[in-house]
């Protein structure tokens, strides 16, 4: 295919993705990471369909309320949440693991990313952050980037002219940082990825997403209690849109964004001055004595063998679910995680205790007894750990199944257990 | 030049053979763990992996990035640093001594002559 062989030749890209598929465009992303020559550097914009996702060594049990995310298996019920019917903004958002490290986030269809893929040895976690406040700055100039590479509108009043930073200071506005109480707003996180030859610098920018308040309530999940994982933990940031304006002009502010942001970068790095107008236009293309490579890419390159591999890849619950670091779930305070817990549910029963150990998303060991007598809970805790034990998270479909499976007569409890463990870990047969 | 000196690679990779020249500890030089900065998960090898000089065989993640750790020879996975699951930042406080990452059974001894000495590799982070 024309494509491959202009990403294995090419000194500079530029390509906007035309799929909103956040699974083909990380994994167009990360075959450009893998293929483009070790001198080049690449830009690469994309949109993606409602989606939250995670950091490649997150735990998704506690980063996210899976309960509220697209169920595959479950077709053609009506979600119910807390008993009443979901008045959620997105249906069908998608759990998405990416490879570099960081935090969680949500993407929608206000939301753009971009990627910078370059030579290690040129790699800064500011540069290209700067890069994006510039093109960010020519429609609202609060925009910085702060201590945590992040890039953040500053709240307050104009500060005194004789405090005016240099206009090149990507570090500082003319605003004062806070407003009152009110910190600087996030409008765009990074993350990276760094291999022998290639770094790659990948961020997201809020131009006009809707509903931010809203976004919370998927990355707030109900486990997180009770959940102490290893690994890497989100930093919780107030977050804002670069523009103020109707949502409905998203389109337009991704297009003029697109087109700062492919002009910063070509400054930055002196390739001269890309025929904007027409650069997509059409379908890829090459100029510049094949120096250069430019142009609209989306779903076709899905059929490209390593970026389909991608694909399977970043889809499989090996991938999603067995990435992640090990944790434990304990209903109580233990030696491991000593935290108070908050009140569990009415049905739960009193003497119940629960504590499982999931090592790459498999359970590793578990502790579950219903009984107060020692005797009994330690039997009990004996028979659920058989059929518990080695069991993968992902492939439980209702705990109630599987914990029923031990005879004990006392089923009701057992079945208040399960009810807890489905919500726990996103069963949504819990929540039925 | 004694066999059992501490080699290091442009990727800032350290490796020290045992007294038999059989094993080496791999793990990252003092130079690569400030660059890292703060180190808050290690991806550890698998055990038994067989692997080729140069091949990513683990990841850190530091700073909101995920890094690749590889071998600087081949060989089979014999050990992990199990440690650094539980204190990642071991990385940090001892790159070259507790911090060490996996021990290798390694394949061709030979493969060594091609890192750098300590007085090179000093040299070569000076540059």
């Amino acid at each position: 295919m024309y494509w491959e062989a202009l990403v294995q030749a090419c000194k500079f890209q530029i390509y906007v993705s035309r799929s909103i598929d956040p699974f083909l465009n990380l994994s167009i992303e990360h075959y450009l990471l893998q293929k483009s020559p070790p001198s080049s550097t690449i830009l690469f914009l994309y949109v993606n369909r409602p989606c939250v996702v995670i950091g490649r060594n997150q735990n998704p049990w506690l980063e996210v309320d899976l309960n509220l995310l697209k169920q595959p298996r479950l077709s053609g019920h009506t979600r119910v949440v807390d008993g009443t019917h979901s008045t959620l903004p997105w249906e069908n958002v998608e759990l998405v693991r990416r490879r570099s490290g960081g935090g969680t986030v949500f993407h929608d269809e206000g939301n753009v990313n971009y990627s910078v893929i370059c030579p290690t040895a040129n790699f800064t976690r500011d540069k290209h952050a700067n890069m994006v406040t510039m093109a960010i700055r020519e429609v609202n100039r609060r925009a910085r980037v702060n201590e945590r590479h992040d890039i953040v509108l500053d709240q307050g009043g104009v500060l005194d002219e004789r405090d005016w930073p240099d206009p090149a200071d990507m570090r500082r506005t003319i605003f004062h940082p806070n407003s009152g109480e009110n910190p600087p707003l996030k409008v765009s996180g990074s993350a990276y990825k760094i291999t022998r030859h290639r770094s790659l610098h990948h961020g997201t920018c809020l131009l006009a997403s809707a509903d931010l308040p809203k976004i919370s309530q998927y990355l707030n999940s109900p486990a997180r209690p009770f959940i102490r994982a290893r690994g890497v933990e989100s930093v919780r940031s107030r977050i804002g849109n670069v523009h103020f304006e109707s949502k409905r002009s998203t389109p337009r502010f991704y297009k003029s964004f697109r087109m700062e942001v492919i002009k910063k970068f070509a400054e930055l790095y002196e390739i001269g001055r890309p025929p904007y107008t027409s650069l997509f236009r059409g379908e890829i293309r090459s100029d510049g004595d094949g120096e250069r490579a430019t142009g609209y890419i989306g779903k076709k390159l899905g059929n490209v063998g390593e970026v389909q591999e991608g694909i399977e890849e970043l889809r499989s619950s090996k991938w999603l679910y067995g990435q992640t670091p090990q944790f434990t779930l304990s209903s109580h305070s233990n030696e491991e995680d000593e935290r108070e817990r908050p009140p569990l549910p009415k049905d739960f029963p009193p003497s119940a205790h629960v504590y499982l150990k999931i090592r790459s998303g498999v359970i590793d060991s578990s502790r579950i007894s219903i009984s107060s007598d020692e005797d009994s809970a330690n039997a009990e805790i004996e028979l659920f750990d058989q059929v518990l034990k080695e069991k993968s998270i992902h492939d439980i479909d209702d705990f109630n199944d599987v914990l029923n499976r031990v005879e004990l007569g006392a089923s009701t409890e057992v079945s208040s257990v399960s009810r807890w463990l489905n919500t726990m870990l996103g069963k949504p047969n819990g929540l039925l | 030049m004694n066999v059992h000196e501490k080699k290091y690679t442009e990727e800032h990779e350290w490796i020290e053979l045992s007294e038999d020249g059989k094993t080496g500890t791999i793990g990252v030089s003092v130079y690569a763990a400030k660059s890292l900065g703060d180190v808050v998960f290690v991806e550890l090898p698998a055990l038994d992996a067989e692997v080729t000089a140069g091949d990513s065989m683990g990841a850190v993640e530091s700073v909101k990035s995920a890094s690749d750790i590889l071998t600087p020879v081949s060989g089979k996975i014999i050990e992990a640093n199990n440690v650094l699951e539980e204190k990642p930042g071991t990385i940090n406080k001892s790159p070259e001594g507790e911090g060490w990452i996996a021990r290798i059974q390694v394949k061709d001894g030979g493969e060594l002559e091609n890192l750098m000495s300590m007085d090179e590799y000093a040299k070569f982070t000076a540059e």
